[in-house]
């Protein structure tokens, strides 16, 4: 990686877009600090991933398509397991239990076991649990990926929570039409490189390309 | 949030920063998490109960069946009788021709028939085959089983004569524990039992059983409980330690946990409290079905000795479990940690298991015992202390050696573990080499991690074991070959005396310097900050100085206390000690203080409160961190080659606390230098000149209080000291 330079303010949304291997994933690890950079670093409420990386750790909810469960837990023993990790306070934890349960309307949820749940179930106990200690960055890696419409749809609603909670969010994909309805700033990220970044009309004007998708695909032919 | 070198936008500050320790209360719920999660798993119930109901049943009826065939194959029986008219009167009941089995029995057997040997033991007219009285030829093994025929000749007209003649009542006598005496026995009364059913029809003869001796463990105990131990333990950690790992991984939940802000070791140790727990409780249902199945199929006795377990044995096999589990749970967490699914986790385990075979297999052979080097064999160890423990004889110094080295041992493989855990989702690049956990970090750090203070604690012990040992026991040839030449050889004995200083001192600073450094190297620590040499306020040494001139007066009192409380030191200890002293006086003091008092300031101050001090702040509070290095510190100073000098920790874990204490408050490890150097010059001097103190009134020795007012002056130096630091690091100095 390379280059790589961009802001995120409260209350946007930025999208990190590339093909496969362009490095987003590794961005979004470097940020958490899971992936050593040999230079630079990341700074969340003015504490540097390099100098203090527990401490940004503690301000970052991380959701990824991936995501597990514990299936041998219950939905509220795997949600307050991870307030613990973030050292949430039991009574705190449990107010935001409620609250981000009702939000995400899995109230009824919390006493299975969780590997009971079906995907769609499951992928809203995964987005509760990146809110849990309610970290003012939330990083969403492919979090659309493998998912049918409906779980699409509860991940716009999701995204466009976090905005009016005043979350900087970062997501990274490589679905540039779910990027273009979403994102308030862009980075385009190829081999590696930051290319463009900024607000569409920025990038349009760097560009000349009115989409995302032309700039990216010439972006690749350069 | 910023990414690069861009400014920070959100400002919130509601998250306090990182504060380093987790919290206990926090850290007991993550225990249950992994333990709730392991139990609610119906395949770890699998191996957790449906094993032990249906293998042991299984195993006791081919045990069984093993025992009464080996009886019946065994030679003749050796049965003693008083008289040989007695034995007429037995012969035809134990004679396979005269009293031939039910053709059922004869079938089950094949025909293979115990046959038995009739011996006349008598101890009235010591005309006897074997020797001489019953017991003692049954105590002595010369004879199996002893019958008494109770209408004796002489007894005729006794009721316990039929009037055809026959037998009304026998007494038959075996060795308390004997298995070959009680299959003779079992074998015996079914003999007579035919006999009555062809004879009278039905049971006519009272049968007196009684067994004399007392009961002894049986070997058969001692070597099968610790394979036993062995082979639960594993069964029961595997699949857990598999799951609570490399499942992580295939669950897709290990990236949400290494995104989150808690240190790997103390998930890790979470999942190693679950795994210990899982595999202890394996071994207990194992145990107890074992010993219920052995009990309801009588063979518990044939193979302990006696009717049951004795409290002090059980609770032994119970706390031995907790070593092993302790052991084991570690090492298999530190190979399915790099294991990357499950079948990789299999794939790595059945090698382990195979191989921790082995070794209780070596300790079950002759002349392999609990001690020297075998001592902290990881493994080898536990197993001997084991058969040591079931044979009611514990070595005290190579026993603490096994449970130290083993808790070393698991340490090491817990730090190799946390090491491993979680770096499959921080590369994610495919596979991680062994090599690129253990490579030398890319950028140096300030502080050695926990993880390496665990792996230097875990060297340490059998290092210093080995070290101390080898020394101890050249010192000793060496003192014996000069007492062997006649002459006391006075010079000799100084001259050893003075060389064993030395060497002590050389082996002190090569071990404790040697391993922590090496290990600092390895891992790019920052050699200043990692060994705390930081600069501190001048003035504090002055009172550091007089802490050190008045707690040898504590360390000595606390010393003669505990001693008393342990109930004194036996003659002999006392013995070398006043010989070591009176050797003392004749050396030239320097060579006392570099070699006892300025090499272990330097280097045991650099190691405990440098080294592991620095590690261990990161994950625990002062007053933890200060706690740990002081019983570490008080325990390696009890561990000392050839004998445990338990009446050495309380005192030397008090002056750690005190030194811990200083260099908490002054930040630097210097001042503790300090007080340790006068703490031990005043004892070793006091030692030195110890002839000549007696202007206070007391004839000094080891074993003696203090006279009050030396402990008066002595309570209010460190005070004084104490209250002199605290004032002045108040404010001044950054604590670490």
């Amino acid at each position: 990686m390379d280059g790589l330079n961009f802001d995120v303010p409260a209350g946007t949304v930025y999208g990190l877009l590339g093909a496969n291997g362009a490095g987003k994933t590794t961005t979004l690890r470097m940020i958490l600090g899971l992936v050593r950079p040999d230079q630079g670093y990341a700074t969340v409420d003015e504490i540097r991933t390099d100098v203090d990386p527990t401490s940004v750790k503690m301000r970052i909810g991380f959701v990824s398509a991936t995501d597990g469960v514990y299936p041998w837990l219950s939905v509220r023993e795997m949600l307050l397991y991870f307030a613990d990790l973030y050292r949430v306070p039991p009574e705190t934890a449990q107010t935001r239990l409620r609250e981000l349960s009702h939000l995400m309307r899995i109230d009824s949820l919390l006493q299975r076991r969780a590997g009971e749940l079906s995907t769609g179930q499951r992928q809203r106990v995964t987005l509760v649990r990146g809110l849990i200690h309610d970290p003012p960055v939330m990083l969403l890696d492919e979090p659309t990926r493998g998912l049918d419409v409906v779980g699409v749809k509860t991940i716009f609603q999701y995204i466009e929570t976090l905005r009016t909670m005043g979350k900087s969010v970062v997501i990274s994909t490589h679905r540039l039409d779910e990027a273009e309805r979403l994102c308030d700033r862009f980075g385009l990220l190829h081999q590696g490189r930051l290319r463009h970044e900024g607000p569409i009309e920025s990038l349009r004007r760097q560009t000349g390309h009115q989409h995302l998708v032309e700039m990216f695909f010439e972006m690749i032919e350069q | 949030m910023s990414m690069g070198t861009g400014e920070t936008v959100n400002d919130r500050g509601s998250i306090p920063t990182a504060t380093t320790s987790l919290g206990y209360a926090r850290w007991r719920r993550l225990c249950k998490k992994e333990l709730l999660e392991t139990l609610r798993d119906r395949r770890t119930l699998g191996t957790l109960l449906v094993m032990p109901l249906l293998v042991y049943p299984l195993l006791s009826m081919a045990l069984n069946r093993f025992v009464l065939s080996a009886g019946v194959t065994t030679s003749a029986y050796r049965v003693g009788v008083p008289s040989e008219e007695q034995g007429n009167l037995i012969k035809p009941i134990l004679d396979p021709q005269s009293n031939p089995p039910p053709p059922a029995v004869r079938e089950v057997f094949q025909d293979q028939i115990a046959s038995f040997e009739l011996f006349v033991v008598d101890s009235r007219t010591n005309e006897t085959a074997i020797g001489d009285e019953p017991t003692s030829a049954l105590l002595r093994g010369d004879i199996d089983v002893w019958i008494n025929n109770v209408n004796a000749p002489e007894r005729r007209d006794s009721t316990d004569w039929q009037p055809d003649g026959s037998l009304r009542q026998i007494q038959i006598v075996t060795r308390e524990g004997d298995p070959n005496g009680q299959a003779a026995r079992q074998i015996l009364l079914s003999r007579l039992q035919w006999w009555e059913i062809k004879q009278f029809g039905g049971s006519r003869i009272a049968v007196d059983v009684v067994t004399v001796g007392e009961p002894s463990q049986s070997s058969v105990l001692a070597s099968i409980i610790p394979l036993v131990l062995v082979l639960m333990t594993i069964t029961g950690a595997v699949y857990p330690a598999i799951d609570l790992t490399a499942g992580e991984r295939e669950r897709g939940t290990m990236e949400a946990l290494m995104a989150s802000p808690v240190q790997p070791f103390a998930l890790l140790t979470a999942k190693y409290v679950a795994v210990i727990a899982v595999a202890m409780l394996t071994a207990i249902v194992n145990l107890a079905a074992m010993f219920i199945t052995l009990s309801v199929s009588g063979l518990l006795q044939t193979i302990t000795g006696q009717d049951g377990l004795a409290l002090f044995t059980a609770t032994a096999i119970i706390a031995l479990l907790g070593l092993f589990a302790t052991f084991f749970a570690a090492v298999l967490l530190s190979l399915t940690s790099y294991a990357r699914s499950f079948k990789e986790a299999q794939a790595y385990l059945i090698p382990v298991m195979l191989l921790s075979i082995t070794p209780a297999m070596i300790s079950l052979l002759p002349g392999v015992s609990l001690a020297g080097a075998l001592a902290v064999v990881p493994l080898i160890n536990m197993v001997l202390l084991t058969q040591a423990v079931l044979e009611g004889n514990i070595p005290p110094v190579e026993a603490t050696l096994v449970v130290l080295s083993t808790m070393g041992y698991a340490a090491a493989a817990l730090a190799v573990a946390a090491k491993l855990f979680g770096t499959e989702a921080v590369t994610r690049s495919g596979g991680v080499s062994v090599a690129a956990t253990f490579r030398r970090p890319v950028q140096p750090r300030d502080r050695p991690t926990p993880a390496m203070a665990a792996f230097v604690v875990a060297m340490l012990i059998p290092i210093y074991f080995v070290g101390s040992s080898v020394l101890i026991r050249q010192v000793g040839r060496r003192s014996s070959e000069l007492t062997n030449g006649g002459s006391e050889n006075i010079v000799g004995q100084i001259g050893l005396q003075i060389t064993s200083m030395t060497w002590s001192a050389a082996a002190l600073a090569v071990i404790f310097g040697g391993v922590p450094l090496l290990v600092a190297l390895a891992g790019r620590c920052r050699l200043r900050t990692t060994y705390r040499i930081e600069s501190f306020a001048t003035v504090t040494l002055a009172a550091t100085l007089l802490i050190g001139c008045g707690a040898w007066t504590m360390a000595h009192e606390a010393f003669v206390l505990f001693a008393n409380v342990l109930g004194g030191l036996d003659v002999d200890r006392i013995t070398r000690m006043q010989s070591m002293l009176e050797a003392w006086t004749m050396i030239p003091p320097w060579i006392i203080l570099v070699c006892l008092a300025l090499t272990p300031a330097i280097v045991e101050e650099l190691c405990f409160r440098g080294f592991l001090f620095s590690a261990l702040r990161d994950v625990l509070t002062p007053w933890k961190t200060i706690l740990v290095t002081s019983v570490l510190f008080g325990l390696f100073h009890v561990l000392t080659g050839n004998a445990l000098l338990v009446e050495r920790f309380v005192p030397t874990t008090l002056l750690g606390l005190l030194i811990g204490w200083v260099a908490y408050r002054t930040g630097s490890v210097v001042p503790g230098m300090v007080l340790h150097f006068a703490h031990n010059a005043l004892l070793t001097m006091v030692g030195h000149y110890h002839r000549r103190i007696t202007w206070f009134g007391t004839d000094f020795d080891n074993q003696t209080h203090l006279p009050l007012p030396w402990l008066i002056g002595g309570v209010t130096c460190v005070a004084a000291g104490m209250v002199v630091i605290r004032l002045l690091t108040q404010k001044t100095t950054k604590i670490p």
